[in-house]
């Protein structure tokens, strides 16, 4: 160690781990860019095992940066990329939408006749549609 | 429709510039008069509180107040393009010279 830096503040080699669990919080955070980027653009594809590949990929490579041991602030990327990369395909998981088959509406069918109240708290009857071609659009809520 | 509170409506929708009616439909009655309710799991809007979510959906009425086209998200992540629509509402509606 001598002649190398100055004393206590020589900058110690970079643990294996702690390197390993840079490399999974940059698959983590690309692939969680990417997913934004294309959520963004509604055009995220419909198979994307390329996307659980890359964050479960990064999960996997941070558990493993942690048994190889980190430096405590190597941690962090590798904690990142574990959250990241296992919170995602659980989002995929869940972003199914079920509807009861029996009930929803087809092609075919009649409008229901409905009311409802608008931005103002004016009531809406669905009679001032009658005659008239309409879209409809269920949304959600605001996002 | 959505299930936002109107004030939320009226906010977003001169926040958006949107013409459209947009109609608040926080208790669900209209969402289940066509059947939209999503019955999986779904993550509710933050302070509205709503109880369950609709299915997104866009519907296309003709003047006799038939469906004539509807297309159901089966993944909330996914919408109904814009290009998808406005080639629907040209099919169906027979817009061309309108």
């Amino acid at each position: 160690m001598e002649g190398r830096g100055s004393g206590r503040a020589a900058v110690k080699p970079m643990k294996t781990g702690t390197k390993l669990a840079l490399v999974a919080a940059v698959i983590a955070a690309v692939t969680a860019r990417y997913w934004f980027y294309l959520a963004a653009e509604v055009s995220l594809p419909t198979d994307r095992t390329g996307f659980v590949i890359g964050f479960l990929g990064a999960a996997a490579l941070g558990v493993y940066a942690l048994i190889k041991r980190t430096s405590w602030l190597g941690a962090i990327p590798a904690v990142f990329a574990i959250v990241v990369g296992a919170f995602l395909p659980f989002t995929v998981s869940i972003s199914a939408q079920i509807v009861e088959r029996d009930s929803v509406i087809e092609v075919g069918d009649a409008m229901p006749q409905f009311t409802s109240i608008d931005g103002q708290r004016q009531a809406f009857d669905s009679a001032s549609l009658n005659g008239h071609l309409v879209l409809i659009k269920f949304f959600r809520a605001h996002w | 429709m959505s299930v936002d509170l109107p004030e939320v409506i009226a906010d977003r929708r001169h926040l958006h510039g949107l013409q459209a009616t947009m109609l608040s439909d926080q208790q669900l009655t209209v969402t289940d008069k066509f059947g939209l309710r999503n019955k999986g799991f779904h993550s509710a809007p933050g302070s509205e509180e709503a109880e369950a979510l609709p299915v997104p959906a866009t519907l296309l009425i003709d003047e006799s107040g038939k469906v004539v086209w509807i297309d159901l998200s089966a993944d909330y992540q996914r919408r109904s393009d814009p290009s998808v629509v406005l080639a629907a509402m040209e099919a169906h509606f027979d817009i061309a010279g309108h």
